[in-house]
């Protein structure tokens, strides 16, 4: 139902303005951070690097897309999320179709998953160091259970709000279980299925990398932390920039991915 | 029997209502023994993972030497602290947005966007600016729960129904009537989700910014007795916190069924 | 011409008697129950009916009635109740594969466009790609939908979804087409137009159909029998033999014969409609009480 409503100017120039009013804004309001930004900076008002001229940021971000380490740093973190992914994923995705397909199930399980769920997963760090060491073992078992949890309840819910008819129909014609899971219940979930699995991407990245900042000699979490500890903010915004960068264009992949038959879709 | 009854008495054990709860607690207790089991034996390291009758036993030295009570206050006085501030700024965030269209559209999308960063990241950025202090742990949960509830607040009141808008024009009312009086009673349960959204987004920050950088109430403990190698302990404040997180979760459940009786 | 009625004594015997000869369908003395928060419910009530090859029973009643059940018990999705459904003599064991249903919600498939909508059956069967395909369009244009393949659901309108629907349930070639409340969403006059469509495809395929239905226009004007049932619990009230002419076009409801067969089936309706809607009001009113 709700939507986010989206209103709309009219798509010409009103009033012969030069610029479309919500462009002018939009610079407008860029235009503002940047010199607030720039006169905090220079004004030294904050303790010493706190806010670094925008210039040295820049020069910090050239510096680091320029340096090969960098990339092996960035190739770990990856390859980190994408196993945490698969694992938390695959097994989230085999929970939630349990537990959205038997009432009885979801009542005896299910409350465990939607109150663990809401639970800062770091916390776990400790226990995962002990069963997986320091490496990137650890690292990937954090992505793992803060991936699993949002995919598991999301299919649970999709599951059950499945049309009911749909199910009817599969099995007016006796398709068998495989065929249901393939041809019917799956393609049904396909709207909570891609939302869960964006949720869960989120607090996989959130979960790898701050296992990362904790204890870890590589990734980009590792990076975050090595900047802090030697003082060099400018290095540190850079990397955080990359950071957030990667994660929004993920998240926004991932959503056109989902909402690519929305014409479709009733 | 015919079919039709036995149907009947089959479909009575099933339904029963406690039934599927037994089973779960159930379940949990027999893993939990079988753990124990396990580890006595020595196919478990016990070093790694220490035996759930230590675990239990750890739980009462843990409350009394670790000061939780005074800790779960600290927590829960950030946690408070933040709540508030992202519901004055949240909500009124997404009033804004809704009543200033031109900002809306210039917007939404940036908004969007920041929701889906991992803000948590910039702890140490936040640590630089605001010092180790409870403030920081309070700005990070403030900053993570943002973003979802000027969303949804936005959702809400921009999926009112046509017809209820139109219900308060055929009444002449004034805009502010109009605002108070049916846009924002028909969003509030849209509202509500974001608030819950918001609040879950700010304690997981917060609980994991004190485990971080070792300050604050409960997550500094969890830190500190794993730095300590006291695994048992460890374990021990880890099941504290899950069953803070799910008491948190469950008023705020009751909460909200109690301010929305019929939904 | 005066409407045919058999009285309410005789209508079980001679509903099996005169068809069970060469009945293709034979539901047989049916009661489900139902266990609910209020106590045990009886949804249908010994029902027995039969169905001759080739011929279009339709089933009316009140909402409420237990068509919906009568409906899923014969589809062979509900069990675990008493008496049996025969189809061609073979005892029903789940869904039976002579058995087509259509339903009364949404059912296409929001993800597949028209065209695998209707090969959807066919795809589960097995069949190999070119002949699914080929079949299924054949089937598209049966129900005047042809250039509309390649289309989505939410493409088309309510009408033409339910045509979609239709086409699917016919593509498996079912020897009993069972319906239930198929145009239930649809505007009259869409209904009606799409009843025309119905009588022609019927027609044309020789399909035994069973159409359960509240809306009595669309009974008489589709039905060569009616079957009328009572309000909860559901029993056979009666049963009314059409006879208006074949073949029938939408047309045939401004006429006179029609009219006296509506007001008829009204009249029995009619009462057990009322004590429906006093059942509903009463129940409304104590779950408001509840605290």
């Amino acid at each position: 139902m709700a939507e986010t409503g989206r209103l709309s100017l009219p798509a010409t120039r009103p009033l012969g303005l030069p610029l479309h009013p919500v462009t002018a804004l939009r610079i407008a309001i860029v235009v503002a951070v940047v010199v607030i930004w720039e006169a905090v900076s220079a004004s030294g008002l904050l303790y010493r690097d706190v806010v670094p001229s925008l210039v040295a940021i820049a020069r910090a971000l050239y510096t680091t897309l320029s340096d090969p380490t960098f990339y092996f740093h960035l190739y770990t973190t990856f390859y980190e999320i994408g196993i945490a992914m698969v694992i938390g994923g695959l097994s989230g995705l085999a929970v939630g179709i349990l537990l959205g397909g038997s009432k009885f199930m979801a009542r005896a399980y299910e409350a465990y998953l939607y109150y663990l769920g809401p639970c800062p997963k770091i916390i776990f760090f400790p226990i995962m160091i002990m069963w997986f060491g320091v490496g990137p073992g650890s690292k990937v078992a954090m992505g793992a259970i803060s991936c699993f949890f949002p995919v598991a309840l999301n299919v649970a819910g999709g599951m059950r709000e499945i049309d009911n008819v749909l199910i009817r129909v599969g099995r007016s014609f006796r398709a068998n279980t495989w065929q249901m899971v393939t041809k019917i219940y799956l393609p049904a979930m396909r709207h909570p299925v891609i939302n869960g699995v964006r949720l869960g991407l989120g607090v996989a990245l959130i979960g790898t990398l701050l296992a990362e900042t904790k204890l870890s000699n590589r990734g980009i979490g590792f990076l975050v932390i090595q900047a802090y500890s030697i003082f060099n903010m400018p290095q540190m915004y850079a990397l955080l920039i990359i950071l957030f960068v990667i994660a929004i264009g993920a998240n926004s992949l991932i959503g056109r991915v989902g909402g690519l038959d929305q014409i479709k879709h009733s | 029997m015919s079919a039709a009854a036995t149907t009947l008495a089959g479909s009575k054990l099933a339904g029963n209502k406690y039934a599927p709860m037994a089973l779960g607690l159930l379940s949990l207790v027999v893993l939990i023994a079988l753990i124990e089991g396990l580890i006595r034996l020595g196919v478990i390291n016990r070093f790694i993972v220490p035996m759930p009758s230590d675990i239990i036993a750890a739980f009462p030295r843990v409350i009394a030497e670790e000061q939780v009570l005074h800790r779960f206050l600290l927590t829960a006085g950030e946690s408070f602290a933040a709540c508030i501030l992202v519901t004055i700024f949240g909500v009124g965030g997404g009033v804004l947005l809704y009543r200033y269209h031109l900002l809306r559209l210039a917007t939404e999308t940036w908004v969007a966007a920041i929701a889906a960063a991992p803000l948590v990241l910039m702890y140490p950025l936040y640590l630089v600016i605001f010092g180790r202090s409870a403030l920081t742990i309070v700005m990070m949960g403030f900053s993570a729960g943002l973003a979802p509830i000027i969303l949804k607040t936005l959702e809400g009141l921009s999926g009112t129904r046509r017809v209820l808008i139109n219900v308060g024009k055929s009444f002449n009312l004034t805009p502010g009537q109009q605002f108070w009086k049916i846009l924002f009673p028909a969003a509030l349960p849209t509202i509500f989700v974001g608030l819950r959204l918001g609040l879950i987004f700010a304690l997981i920050n917060i609980v994991g910014v004190e485990f971080l950088i070792n300050f604050g109430g409960l997550g500094q403990l969890i830190n500190e007795l794993a730095e300590r190698y006291d695994l048992p302990g460890t374990y021990a404040a880890i099941c504290f916190v899950i069953l803070v997180s799910v008491c948190v979760f469950i008023i705020m459940e009751r909460l909200e069924r109690w301010l929305r009786p019929v939904d | 011409m005066a409407a045919v009625t058999v009285p309410l004594e005789r209508v079980d015997a001679g509903a099996t008697k005169a068809a069970s000869a060469n009945a293709i369908l034979v539901v047989d003395d049916i009661v489900k129950r139902f266990e609910t928060p209020d106590g045990v419910l009886t949804a249908v009530d010994h029902v027995s009916l039969s169905v001759a090859p080739g011929e279009f029973l339709g089933v009316i009643g009140p909402s409420g009635c237990g068509k919906s059940t009568l409906f899923n018990v014969i589809g062979g999705l509900l069990d675990g109740y008493d008496g049996s459904v025969k189809v061609a003599g073979e005892r029903l064991r789940g869904p039976h594969p002579s058995i087509g249903m259509i339903f009364q919600e949404e059912s296409t498939f929001p993800w597949r466009n028209v065209l695998d909508n209707v090969a959807f059956p066919l795809e589960i069967a097995g069949l190999p790609k070119a002949e699914r395909y080929d079949r299924a369009r054949h089937f598209v244009k049966l129900v005047g939908l042809d250039g509309f393949e390649r289309r989505y659901p939410a493409e088309l309108s309510g009408g033409m979804r339910q045509r979609v629907s239709m086409a699917r349930t016919l593509a498996a070639q079912p020897k009993i087409l069972l319906m239930d409340e198929p145009f239930a969403a649809l505007d009259e006059q869409t209904r009606l137009l799409l009843g025309d469509k119905v009588l022609q495809i019927q027609q044309q395929l020789k399909q035994t159909t069973l159409l359960i239905t509240h809306n009595i226009t669309e009974a008489v004007q589709l039905s060569d029998r009616i079957l009328v049932m009572t309000y909860r619990p559901g029993k056979v009230k009666r049963m009314v033999e059409v006879n208006l002419p074949r073949p029938r076009t939408s047309e045939i409801v401004s006429s006179e014969a029609f009219g006296r067969y509506v007001a008829q089936i009204w009249g029995d309706l009619r009462e057990e409609a009322s004590r429906g809607l006093e059942d509903e009001e009463g129940r409304k009113l104590r779950e408001g009480e509840k605290p």
